[in-house]
């Protein structure tokens, strides 16, 4: 493809592809974002290709790789249009059937299709699935019909015609009263205003400027930002073009997780497209917007995910905070002002320009406006990226759309934010998903994963596990984080193993106050998070542990042991088999005993025995 | 020409250099802020935490630290609120548990009120202050040692644990170190460790009274900055 030198060129572009769509009578539309990728959906997509040519409908059929599509839990997952038929758990040995009888018959294959776990009804389309009906999905949307790697297809729906309506018809200025108006708030976590953000950078003194886009997620259990930046880089990058005209800036950096090698790949692949298009480079679209973009690859620390810690990085010096006393919007990457917003925050930009600040401001709650993608992930039966309308209940995310725990257990907290957010207990489930809301209940939106708990877990355990990974991603520069943070798990570690005493609570609570006030950067300013939202709401374990010396959810091993009731052990002797420690003894047909001084606790027996005679004291 | 701005420390209106700190304008006027990884010469990076210090904007206070913290006209500092004493105290008390065995580190804690201490006592070597680090790179240009890994594995090492020829063994790390300093008493056994107290009558002042500095001689031994700075002079 040529070189676009206006917008005129770009409106012809987009026709033409719309024209050449018409040409295919079905779109095939197969996930292959990194989670279906993982159910083998690669060699699925190879299978389909294949078979299309076999039977002669390459001309006829577009067979669509698309990014995520939002429903992990059941790939690899594939629509076929028109009909928007959704089969899920699609295997390779399926495509033959698939192009024959559904793509030219348009016969329903019952099997592959999803069959709704409450109401026990298969469901044929997508818009049917619950798990999608109760999602107001303005961004993930077009993950389902944009090839990644296609500048084209994102042209065809109509991409990059905000970037033109701003170079043609909008000042700087208008762009930041369009966005300070949408009330659009940064998706990263802290939930800064976007518009202030960019209006003190685009006031900052200086020439150079730069716009960072944060794609390093470290959360543990969220993927937003990955499948945004994977499902649909152009998106991504046409936010930070009209973010980077407003704020006057010629270079741009998407700073992205060596871990996410897709992500990388495809914006790495979406830049190079771009270019080739004339609409990164100089004069984009025949204006006077000159504006660049490299990909710079992190290399998995979580403290990156700082700001400034992210721009040491990029600079290509250690990935450690500074001081923010002067902040980025002025003094950033090089020390030149600064605009650093997080992928979903620049994936907004575009249709806030293209359908006006008042359509964003629409949706949401009084504090925050618009749609947040949240990973739906831990105990519960629907795992996958969740996008609802900011000051939906904690409560429709986990049992509308979630459907609840596994197993039939109760959900008995959820954690949301990741290690910067708190856990948030059942009771406070009403809570709408708003970032002034969760902040007062001691919780964040964060980055918007959430860990969905049951009644299994035991929270000092989950707090046990939240400190470590803080202790372990924590730069160690300043005292309050790499001292605080270890004397923390010190204390958290010895109340587990059934060691604490009841003044360490008052000591975790002073110390955990200190380290949120003194630390440098956000992480450590968070870090108390988990532990502080536990402890508020989940006292009576942690006083259970201490003066009782009992676990109440039977997972800290140093206060459990493990005991066979005799009037449900019926001798089978398959826990005997199954100890790998020898600590179960007992003859056939009579019930078995275990030797509490060889028991290693591991849980093998607990979960080998069919007859739940295995239990936890 | 210098320039000048006016800044309110503790209620007291005082003529600040225009670019200095708030911490080097405290220690110039006699304010004492405690002080750990700030050495006048070098640059500051914030990382001990414990020259805190409540900085009241709009209204609000926020706790940062002096160190980095610029002058600026008309800006409100308060160094000796009970809310930064606290803190401050805190910090203290996470450092001299990891290192009872220096005597600079005892001082600090002194200076800081820190009576016992709740954590089990750790015996470091080292609390990660980066003087040594920011001396070879700064003064010397030598970049000889500097920070290796990360949370609780971060330490001081030369590249790839071997002395560099680059090293010319100028000593100003120890120097600077305040790990150097042997406590008065001797080095203390493991799990005997304990704060004596002894020296807090070297305060001169009692915890209410605003934090002016007396010339204790708590600070002499690892080099505080009013004695650096004196000494540079």
């Amino acid at each position: 493809m040529s070189k676009l030198n206006s917008y005129r060129e770009l409106e012809h572009l987009h026709q033409q592809l719309q024209e050449k769509r018409r040409n295919f009578t079905t779109t095939v539309m197969v996930c292959g974002g990194t989670g279906c990728r993982a159910s083998s959906s690669q060699t699925l997509i190879n299978a389909l290709g294949e078979e299309l040519s076999r039977q002669g409908l390459d001309g006829s059929v577009r067979l669509c790789v698309t990014g995520c599509h939002g429903f992990c839990e059941q790939g690899p997952v594939m629509i076929i249009e028109p009909g928007n038929m959704f089969y899920c758990h699609v295997a390779p040995e399926d495509a033959f059937e698939v192009i024959y009888k559904t793509v030219t018959k348009g016969e329903v294959i019952e099997r592959l299709l999803y069959r709704d776990p409450i109401s026990g009804q298969t469901l044929r389309t997508l818009a049917e699935v619950p798990f999608y009906q109760a999602q107001d999905r303005q961004i993930l949307s077009q993950n389902l019909t944009v090839d990644p790697c296609s500048i084209e297809d994102y042209i065809a729906i109509g991409g990059y015609s905000a970037l033109a309506k701003t170079l043609r018809s909008m000042t700087p200025e208008e762009v930041i009263g369009e966005i300070s108006s949408s009330v659009l708030r940064g998706r990263g976590g802290g939930g800064f205003p976007t518009g202030r953000k960019w209006s003190q950078c685009w006031a900052a003194p200086g020439d150079e400027k730069y716009v960072i886009c944060n794609a390093d997620e470290g959360d543990p259990g969220a993927y937003m930002d990955r499948c945004v930046l994977e499902g649909n880089p152009h998106l991504v990058l046409e936010g930070m073009m009209i973010g980077a005209w407003a704020v006057g800036a010629r270079k741009g950096y998407i700073y992205v997780r060596k871990e996410y090698p897709l992500a990388v790949e495809h914006s790495r692949i979406a830049v190079q497209q771009a270019r080739e298009l004339g609409l990164l480079g100089d004069n984009v679209l025949g204006s006077s917007f000159c504006f660049d973009v490299d990909i710079a690859r992190g290399g998995g620390a979580f403290v990156c995910g700082e700001s400034t810690a992210l721009m040491a990085s990029v600079e290509g010096k250690v990935g450690e905070p500074r001081p923010k006393d002067v902040h980025t919007v002025v003094d950033g990457l090089y020390h030149k002002p600064t605009t650093l917003n997080n992928v979903e925050t620049w994936a907004n930009v575009p249709s806030i320009i293209l359908k006006g600040a008042s359509w964003f401001s629409a949706k949401g709650s009084r504090g925050s406006k618009g749609t947040k993608i949240l990973a739906l992930t831990g105990r519960i039966k629907n795992t996958g990226l969740v996008e609802v309308e900011m000051g939906t209940p904690i409560r429709t995310v986990v049992y509308d759309i979630g459907g609840g725990a596994l197993n039939g257990k109760a959900v008995k907290a959820v954690q949301i934010g990741g290690p910067s957010g708190g856990c948030l207990p059942a009771g406070k489930f009403d809570l709408p998903i708003d970032f002034d809301v969760l902040a007062e209940a001691g919780s964040m939106v964060g980055s918007g994963g959430m860990v969905v708990m049951d009644e299994s877990s035991c929270m000092v355990d989950v707090t046990k596990y939240f400190l470590n990974f803080l202790q372990d991603e924590s730069c160690g520069k300043c005292v309050p984080c790499r001292l605080g943070v270890d004397r923390m798990l010190e204390i958290i570690t010895a109340i587990t193993e059934g060691r604490g005493k009841p003044e360490q609570l008052d000591l975790l609570e002073e110390l955990a106050d200190t380290i949120a006030q003194t630390s440098l950067c956000g992480l450590g300013k968070t870090a108390p998070n988990p532990m502080l939202t536990t402890l508020r709401y989940f006292r009576t374990e942690y006083e259970a542990h201490i003066n009782e010396r009992k676990c109440p959810a039977g997972v800290c091993k140093g206060l459990i042991t493990y005991w066979i009731d005799p009037d449900k052990c019926n001798g089978c002797g398959v826990c005997l088999q199954g100890c790998p420690h020898k600590a179960i003894t007992g003859k056939k047909q009579q019930s078995h005993v275990i030797d509490p001084k060889l028991c290693q606790k591991c849980g093998i027996c607990r979960s080998e025995c069919k007859f739940d005679a295995v239990q936890v004291i | 020409m210098q320039q000048y701005v006016n800044i309110n420390i503790d209620g007291a209106i005082i003529r600040a250099v225009k670019g200095t700190t708030v911490l080097d304008t405290a220690i110039e006027y006699g304010i004492c802020i405690p002080h750990l990884c700030h050495v006048p010469f070098l640059s500051d990076i914030g990382a001990c935490r414990l020259c805190i210090v409540e900085h009241v904007v709009n209204g609000h206070s926020n706790i940062t630290t002096s160190c980095t913290l610029n002058v600026q006209e008309s800006m409100v500092i308060m160094t000796n609120t009970d809310r930064v004493r606290k803190l401050r105290h805190n910090i203290a008390e996470l450092l001299v548990a990891q290192a009872p065995n220096s005597r600079a580190i005892q001082d600090i804690a002194v200076r800081c009120g820190v009576k016992e201490v709740r954590y089990p006592f750790r015996n470091a070597d080292c609390v990660l202050c980066g003087r040594c680090v920011r001396a070879c790179s700064e003064l010397w240009k030598a970049n000889a040692k500097g920070f290796v890994s990360r949370g609780k594995n971060r330490h001081v090492d030369y590249p790839f644990g071997i002395r560099p020829e680059f090293c010319k063994q100028c000593g100003a790390c120890i120097q600077l170190c305040p790990m150097t300093i042997t406590p008065c008493n001797g080095l203390m056994k493991p799990g005997e460790e304990y704060l004596c107290g002894q020296c807090e009558s070297q305060l001169l002042t009692n915890e209410q009274a605003p934090g002016g500095c007396v010339w204790c001689k708590l600070g002499e031994g690892f080099a505080c900055g009013r004695y650096a700075g004196s000494q540079a002079k």
